[in-house]
């Protein structure tokens, strides 16, 4: 017995390679149980970046990946909840609008004399790319994308109410005209003009941001002052709330049964970000899925200037790693960093230059129609406080087309509510 | 004989207690005595969460203002009918305790119970901010009012649902036995796994609630989504989750009701619900008070469903306590706030802890 075990432990020792350093990642994006290690086949922000990770857990050598559990909601709770119990994970992925509040208080390492070591070259990201994961003077992480909110349009609606052009859809310049568009939809199928979540996940409050900006207002400036309660807000509003008092969008979905709406034929336009765009497409393949012939257009500027909401993620390593561990994350990074192509597979924009110039890059599917929204990409001023601002809008917003609050007392709650934020 | 005992081993009887329950103690004091200390001292600080993890003086010492912060505002004035249904409802509550104790329908300790709770139903809802005061932060009441009406829903659906079970089900059939498995089931499941099973019956595209108001003919109700039904949708929820502790303990009550009582009430011709008014209702009280005072603890400290199947929303209307100290504390990093209003449940949980103690020594 005794010689079975030392032969056991022996073979353990032998199997396993003998310098693995284990590198914890932690992710949102949902799980993806069978990812495999191909990362040119996998379809779904969840299953491509898994088979990033798996691949580069087995080609890396002398480094294996462990993810973290995958779940959404609860991300950066989770997260702050590991550093302040001491235990970061060791890479972990995060957004743009998060990187004040980490970096300001020291939680990110600062990376920027370690890159070259792995063979990142941060002379290929873009200039955004680079303002993405800079703060202060330091280099705080290694940007993975850009994502915008598109319009997601089934182009065999829009058809039927004489809304396409040359193969494009015909899209709307001003909030007047998008309530002509929305009651052509609806005489000529019968069905909504625009779905989005309004209900639970603050896609409506982008969509809200989009238009606000769009007037060159803002929610608050870079001194820290709310301006919710403006002129821009109640017409940003009120080109929503006008679809849902002639109902031709139904302002009661939540994420799930927009996107449902929007599949199954319900709605012509679907507001949502990049991140789906090659979900539809291989949705839109299928016999079953009532959307046919899907097209993904730039957000059509109802105002004066083009802008859509659009955020980042990026990688991060805590600045509490050292040594070993920390070569081995980076090399991580390096690795996600290489695989940038594979990632604009989602529907994201790349953030590699030399991505974005290749011919694999204006391949990808419907890339080429929604090639404007770079150009548009806005968001918020940095603040730590941003989820709670975006969480104060949210609810404002909601109470608005779901219980009838009216847009003053709705606008100058919000007023207040940011202004605290703002304060605290 | 104690003393003999100790006297050869060496161990009084209260050094052998000690040993034996010095384990619970142990993991008692650790677990819960020290964190809730703790909690009381960190609601006494401005403290952020990462921050502090970074650099454990980044914490100050601020007395209550945490407290002052989150339960009061600029310009607080009170009113005797600033919210007149509930502190009307309070004045009654005060009358009938008066009524009840002076006639000695109940014990003066359950009247001196409802007193104060009919008593602070008077005064707390009195307050509210006068002319251009506000509440420094404006979601905290609204949130223990949403906490309330959960509490005030959740709570008698049980407990009715329950004991109605329980007495249909207190047979010693194998069809019965299996009834009851049955509905135990539901409650070994976790948080998660309820919210989702009832996340897709609520769906208004897929659910079975939604299929069957079609097939009368109804246009479905979108649940989580519309501030009508949300609540509603989140007590149906703890409802069906939470019904099998609740009917065990009915269960257990009614097998102590001994049969001789029925057989007595049948020779008076009372049977059915006769006999349940009359014979079970009265017997189970004890169990009843348990049961509901149980279930209040257990309410107010509702999370799961609120987050996982609505977020709080729509517009706030399924925010709850719980829920809030987690934002507060997680999302916001602001520890001491979130600790400030967890002691503030504390004291409403150990109010009614404490009724329970005085209900539960009441004679019958």
């Amino acid at each position: 017995m005794k010689k079975f075990l030392m032969t056991a432990a022996m073979a353990t020792c032998l199997m396993s390679p003998a310098m693995a350093t284990d590198i914890s990642l932690a992710r949102f994006f949902g799980a993806c149980e069978d990812a495999g290690t191909d990362t040119k086949a996998s379809v779904g922000e969840a299953c491509i970046i898994q088979s990033i990770i798996n691949a580069a857990s087995e080609q890396i050598d002398g480094v294996t990946v462990e993810t973290l559990p995958t779940d959404w909601g609860n991300y950066y709770d989770q997260l702050k909840a590991a550093f302040a119990g001491g235990t970061p994970p060791d890479v972990f992925v995060m957004h743009r609008h998060r990187v004040p509040e980490f970096a300001g208080l020291g939680a990110l390492g600062e990376i920027s004399g370690d890159l070259e070591g792995v063979g990142i070259d941060s002379g290929d990201w873009s200039e955004n790319a680079l303002a993405a994961v800079s703060y202060e003077d330091g280099v705080y992480g290694v940007p993975m994308d850009f994502h915008a909110n598109l319009w997601h349009v089934n182009m065999e609606l829009m058809e039927k109410a004489g809304l396409v052009e040359d193969g494009k859809p015909m899209l709307p310049s001003s909030p007047e005209e998008m309530l002509e568009h929305a009651q052509k939809v609806k005489d000529a199928t019968g069905q909504n003009y625009l779905a989005a979540d309004f209900a639970q996940f603050p896609i409506g409050v982008r969509l809200v941001l989009a238009m606000m900006w769009q007037q060159n207002a803002n929610i608050f400036d870079a001194d820290g002052n709310a301006t919710v309660d403006s002129e821009a807000a109640r017409n940003a509003i009120t080109a929503i709330t006008q679809l849902f008092d002639a109902e031709l969008a139904d302002p009661q979905l939540n994420y799930a049964d927009s996107q449902q709406s929007f599949l199954n034929g319900e709605a012509a336009i679907l507001v949502n970000g990049t991140w789906v765009v090659d979900f539809y497409t291989a949705e839109a393949a299928k016999e079953e899925v009532a959307l046919d012939t899907y097209y993904a257009a730039d957000f059509p500027t109802l105002f004066e200037t083009g802008a859509t909401w659009a955020d980042s993620h990026m990688w991060a390593v805590p600045s509490t790693l050292e040594g070993e561990k920390k070569e081995a994350a980076l090399k991580v990074l390096a690795f996600i960093n290489d695989h940038n192509i594979d990632w604009a597979r989602t529907g994201h924009m790349a953030v590699r230059t030399s991505v974005l110039e290749s011919d694999d890059y204006a391949a990808l599917p419907h890339r080429s129609e929604y090639a404007g929204t770079a150009e548009i990409a806005r968001d918020t001023p940095p603040s730590e406080r941003y989820g709670a601002i975006q969480d104060v809008l949210n609810r404002e917003l909601q109470a608005i087309w779901l219980t009838g609050k009216s847009v003053d007392d709705a606008l100058a709650d919000a007023q207040i509510e940011v202004q605290d934020q703002l304060d605290r | 004989m104690g003393q003999q005992t100790s006297g050869r081993r060496g161990l009084s009887e209260t050094g052998a207690a000690l040993i034996l329950i010095s384990p619970f103690l142990a993991v008692y004091g650790l677990f819960l005595v020290y964190p809730f200390f703790k909690g009381v001292w960190i609601s006494l600080h401005d403290w952020n969460l990462l921050e502090v993890a970074f650099n454990p003086d980044a914490k100050e010492y601020v007395g209550l203002r945490n407290y002052e912060r989150v339960m009061w505002g600029k310009g607080i004035t009170w009113g005797a009918f600033a919210a007149p249904v509930l502190q009307i409802l309070g004045l009654i509550g005060i009358g009938a305790a008066l009524w009840l104790g002076r006639t000695a329908r109940v014990s003066r300790a359950t009247a001196i119970a409802l007193g104060i709770a009919a008593l602070l139903l008077f005064v707390l809802p009195g307050f509210h901010p006068g002319e251009g005061g506000r509440w420094y932060d404006r979601r905290f009441w609204p949130t223990v009012g949403n906490t309330l009406v959960f509490v005030a829903l959740a709570v008698p659906g049980v407990t009715i649902s329950a004991l109605l079970l329980a007495a249909a089900l207190n047979r010693e059939t194998r069809a019965m036995s299996v009834l009851r498995t049955l509905f135990f089931l539901s409650q070994v499941l976790s948080v998660t796994v309820v919210t989702l099973i009832w996340q897709i019956m609520f769906s208004p595209r897929q659910g079975l609630i939604a299929n069957i108001t079609e097939l009368f003919g109804g246009s479905p109700i979108v649940w989580l989504t519309d501030e009508r039904f949300a609540m509603a949708a989140i007590v149906i929820t703890t409802v069906w989750w939470s019904l099998g502790i609740a009917m065990i303990l009915f269960l257990a009550g009614l097998q102590d009701i001994s049969k001789d009582l029925y057989e007595a009430a049948a020779l008076d011709n009372a049977t059915g619900m006769k006999a349940f008014w009359h014979i079970t209702l009265p017997n189970l009280k004890r169990t009843i008070t348990l049961v509901i005072v149980l279930q209040i603890i257990l309410h107010f400290q509702v999370f799961g469903q609120s987050h996982l199947m609505t977020q709080g929303g729509p517009n706030d209307t399924t925010q709850v306590l719980v829920r809030y100290i987690y934002q507060t504390a997680f999302r916001d990093s602001e520890l001491g706030r979130a600790s400030a209003m967890a002691v503030f449940l504390f004291v409403i949980m150990g109010g009614f802890s404490i009724l329970q103690f005085v209900l539960g020594r009441e004679k019958d």
